[in-house]
């Protein structure tokens, strides 16, 4: 297969048509932020935090979801991105009540994670303070909509890995949620094979298990790439 | 989880004419997942809204999951998962209407017959709606009663054709 080149923040690559802006970039250390990629599903380009901006084209493109072109000149760190960026992560913490301090993900925490790269030290715009529901009806598992950044990788493991379909995601704009079934509770649910995927899948502390307090979740979100590549061998 | 949830084992009157015409959508649908709209359409107008148990009965004939249905509901506004009322009457609030007096047919129907827009009566007889714009703005203040547009109304004949077709039933 012929190799197409391309330019990520002056320096060339090879790279094989058909790969997204983001997979290059991964497999040359080029560092990308991202919160709804999850390696094994989908890309949605959901989360708006991987724009990049490429020569030619005023408007700037997710690299999630965006393939790669012959000659195409990416840039992934410039002032202009880095700005998208801060914008983009302070929302995300206002948007919802996200309170690290009792929160079970402190430490493993994605969303985390990204303030402190990002160098988020305030927040400009004002808080939603939403009425959101925390739902304890499964025997095992927590739902807190609170912490909840609506990356859907839950919905999107649910289901492209297991199968089962149990997420999806009602109403539109601010009003959206994660829900199961027939937003009926999730201990009710019909579908769910409590396989506990989505608490893997999520970058946040809005899904975990309830044996567990403050800043205890362990988490391997890897471990979906790996289910799906040993998928692959089985077939 | 649970085996016996009583929202999707609800079954629907097989005899029930409204069933009847949501089966015979689906069959001409080919029971094809990708119809699930179309079934929505035929659903909530047999309907006059979509209730879970109906929604539970399509999830099932189209193979689709739950989650999957109650989200496509809930993203569009034309679906309703509440009743709308027998009987709808939705006051157009686009620029040309609003110039017009919309808000005082509004204030006028909150007044007489005590209902705000998105409110259904007691009884279920009556649903107040409001749009923004259904594009007649030539007969503006534009009411829409039943599916049938009322262009230039004034504040008593439209107040009175409301409290008929509420007696009418």
């Amino acid at each position: 297969m012929n190799k197409l080149t391309i330019y990520i923040d002056d320096k060339q690559f090879q790279a094989e048509p058909g790969k997204s802006i983001l997979e290059v970039c991964r497999e040359h250390d080029i560092e990308i932020l991202t919160m709804c990629h999850l390696k094994g599903v989908n890309d949605v380009g959901a989360c708006r935090l991987c724009l990049v901006e490429i020569e030619g084209m005023s408007k700037l493109l997710s690299a999630c979801t965006t393939k790669i072109t012959a000659n195409m000149v990416i840039h992934t760190k410039t002032e202009r991105i880095k700005k998208y960026q801060r914008i983009t992560t302070e929302l995300f913490f206002a948007e919802r009540n996200h309170v690290c301090a009792v929160c079970v993900a402190n430490g493993t925490c994605e969303l985390q994670d990204l303030g402190y790269k990002v160098g988020m030290d305030h927040i400009r715009y004002p808080f939603l303070f939403p009425k959101c529901e925390v739902d304890t009806s499964h025997p095992w598992y927590v739902m807190d909509q609170n912490r909840c950044i609506m990356c859907t990788r839950c919905v999107r493991v649910c289901n492209e890995v297991e199968g089962a379909h149990n997420w999806d995601v009602k109403n539109r704009g601010y009003q959206v949620r994660i829900i199961s079934d027939f937003d009926t509770p999730w201990g009710e649910s019909i579908t769910c094979t409590s396989c506990g995927k989505c608490l893997q899948a999520c970058p946040t502390g809005a899904l975990w298990p309830k044996a567990i307090v403050q800043g205890q979740m362990k988490k391997n979100p890897e471990i979906i790439d790996e289910l799906m590549e040993r998928r692959k061998m089985i077939l | 989880m649970k085996s016996g949830s009583s929202l999707l084992d609800a079954e629907l009157h097989k005899t029930d004419p409204r069933v009847k015409l949501i089966a015979a959508k689906l069959k001409k649908e080919n029971f094809k997942p990708d119809a699930l709209i179309e079934v929505l359409h035929t659903a909530q107008n047999v309907y006059g809204h979509l209730p879970l148990n109906v929604l539970a009965y399509i999830s099932k004939a189209l193979s689709l999951p739950p989650s999957r249905v109650y989200s496509t509901v809930t993203f569009y506004h034309f679906f309703s998962l509440k009743s709308k009322g027998e009987h709808t009457c939705l006051v157009c609030t686009g620029t040309a209407c609003y110039v017009k007096g919309a808000q005082v047919i509004l204030n006028e129907i909150e007044s007489k017959i005590g209902l705000r827009p998105g409110q259904v009566s007691a009884d279920n007889q009556l649903g107040i709606q409001v749009a923004r714009c259904i594009g007649a703005c030539g007969l503006a203040p534009a009411v829409v009663l039943d599916d049938e547009v009322q262009g230039k109304v004034t504040l008593g004949e439209i107040i009175n054709k409301i409290i008929d077709k509420m007696a009418a039933k």
